[in-house]
């Protein structure tokens, strides 16, 4: 028998790892609240935005979107902890690991399928707030439409966000290997440096601009605020957060015993 | 083939395996064998890299785990029957490991059957028995139809049904020509499984030996014989060929005369006789010699 190519092998992974995610409770759970969530949440936000509207300047119109996105974090945080948790938790893991001694092909592949689905669902989640959100402004005279300039690329970019989230939370998941640790660890890197808006003008931003969420927000404005990164930089530093995560996983993954 | 050598792991303070050296060979069921908490288990997870060793080497047919490229065609594994996803079929379950080493989804129902658990197989394990989960994992195993099998205690949770089941399993396996390294805490159910015996205690080699040579030279039979002339009943029984080992509180510890004969020599000698106990060593007890120094929890008297 020949050995198989590493593509094939990949391949045989993310097989593998799509049939695990599918085939547990759990995973519809996460995603159908990370649905629900946001889109019951974003009609609240937008007339709340909209009965603010007479007092100050008009506010980003994306930016109730974005907010309701962020009511979807905590729950795929959850999926994506447990996708390294649940099996150290029973000793599957080990089944894992013997079944695939490349530990590393184990992350790329439990990666690329939860990528996959969150990206999925979080676009989804994103133009259906859109939608619902422009709806209710409309009737205030301060909607936009997807077609407007970078209102198409804004909403793609929101929808990056609950991707970002359960990829953090994989990553933290496989390095602290338990799960509410891991899902502890996960909002709380996700939600503390949030902290950091309150520090004094000019440190919030400059410190603030590389936050999780400031910079999910930056993407995701069609005005991006001007103390904080560009959207172009601050799309990099929202993957970065995931990326750092995943390498560290990655590190760590090799060197303990399963 | 499986073959260790000289491999040593520490957890913080305590050596798990130390300096441990043995070779698992093809066609037979081989029973590795140690009280709770000897390195069996530590054993077996070097042998399939989940553990890094300190020192020394485990090969499959002369590859480290590692280096394999599709492990489960090469060696199928059950460490921990209960390490199932709860909420996951049985059928999930197996095709998600099929599907990491390229088994085609043709080869899960077989082991189902060969199993016996193509009727639960679309059920949720949380709802197995421990004997389920034990089959479901010995299906797992299965799967890359491997020439070197490995089961961490396979029989725990058995019905008799079941064990019966298994024991005749493990040696088709090894009738087929496939390397079979079964592990047990117990002597009784190694002797019926096992035709070789790894023995460890204490991380360390006790011995390996065929079961037959174990079983051999524990089945020593011996009389003990407490008499108030035992002076002269030694000197009698030596004269009929028998050997006496006197022990310390006076009593004779008899071998190569039976009971009836020395009772029958004392008799004929008026010799009064207050115990005559016909003593027989079991496999057990010869388990326990070997590994009594090496037990780490120990009941105390009661």
């Amino acid at each position: 028998m020949s050995a198989p190519s590493l593509g094939v092998r990949a391949l045989d992974l993310l097989a593998s790892e799509w049939t695990k995610f599918r085939s547990v409770r759990s995973t519809y759970w996460s995603l159908l609240v990370a649905v629900i969530t946001p889109v019951a949440v974003s009609a609240v936000v937008a007339f709340a935005f909209a009965s603010a509207r007479n007092q100050g300047p008009p506010p980003d119109p994306l930016l109730p979107e974005v907010i309701s996105l962020e009511y979807a974090v905590i729950a795929v945080c959850v999926l994506g902890v447990l996708a390294f948790t649940a099996e150290y938790s029973t000793g599957l893991i080990r089944v894992t690991f013997s079944a695939a001694p490349r530990r590393r092909a184990v992350l790329a592949a439990k990666a690329a399928v939860l990528a996959a689905a969150t990206l999925a669902v979080g676009e989804v989640v994103a133009f259906a707030t859109f939608g619902l959100v422009q709806a209710v402004l409309a009737g205030h005279h301060d909607s936009v439409s997807l077609g407007h300039p970078g209102v198409l690329g804004a909403v793609l970019s929101a929808g990056l966000l609950l991707c970002v989230c359960a990829l953090l939370g994989l990553a933290l998941g496989a390095i602290i290997r338990h799960t509410a640790g891991g899902i502890a660890a996960t909002i709380a890197v996700i939600l503390i440096p949030g902290i950091l808006i309150l520090l004094p003008s000019p440190w919030n931003g400059r410190i603030g601009r590389f936050t999780l969420l400031e910079a999910a927000r930056q993407v995701s404005a069609l005005h991006p605020a001007a103390d904080l990164f560009s959207a172009g930089w601050s799309l990099l530093v929202l993957l970065a957060w995931p990326a750092a995560g995943l390498a560290a996983a990655a590190v760590v993954i090799t060197r303990r015993d399963a | 083939m499986i073959e260790v050598a000289g491999l040593s792991k520490r957890f913080g303070p305590v050596t798990a395996v130390d300096d441990l050296s043995f070779t698992v060979r093809p066609g037979r069921v081989t029973g590795f064998l140690g009280p709770n908490g000897a390195g069996k288990t530590t054993t077996m997870r070097i042998i399939l890299g989940l553990n890094a060793a300190d020192t020394g080497t485990a090969t499959v047919a002369g590859r480290r785990y590692d280096g394999l490229i599709r492990p489960l065609r090469e060696v199928g594994s059950l460490l921990d029957a209960t390490a199932l996803h709860a909420g996951r079929t049985g059928w999930a379950h197996l095709l998600s490991i099929a599907q990491s080493n390229g088994i085609a989804r043709q080869r899960v129902t077989e082991v189902l059957r060969l199993t016996g658990l193509e009727s639960v197989a679309r059920r949720r394990v949380g709802g197995f028995s421990l004997g389920m989960k034990q089959r479901l994992g010995i299906a797992a195993a299965l799967l890359g139809d491997p020439p070197v099998l490995m089961f961490d205690e396979p029989v725990n949770g058995l019905d008799p049904e079941g064990i019966h089941w298994i024991r005749g399993f493990f040696r088709e396996l090894a009738a087929d020509g496939r390397t079979v390294l079964v592990s047990s805490h117990l002597m009784s159910e190694m002797a019926q499984t096992a035709d070789h015996l790894v023995i460890i205690g204490r991380g360390r080699l006790i011995a390996d030996v065929p079961t037959e040579e174990l079983i051999e030279s524990s089945a020593r039979r011996d009389v003990l014989v407490r008499s108030p002339r035992a002076a002269e009943l030694t000197e009698l029984i030596a004269q009929q060929g028998g050997t006496v080992t006197p022990q310390d509180d006076g009593a004779l510890v008899v071998t190569g005369l039976d009971a009836a004969a020395i009772g029958d020599l004392a008799a004929g000698h008026g010799i009064a006789v207050h115990a005559l106990v016909p003593r027989q060593a079991s496999l057990e007890d010869a388990y326990l010699d070997l590994t009594g120094e090496s037990t780490d929890y120990r009941g105390g008297p009661q």
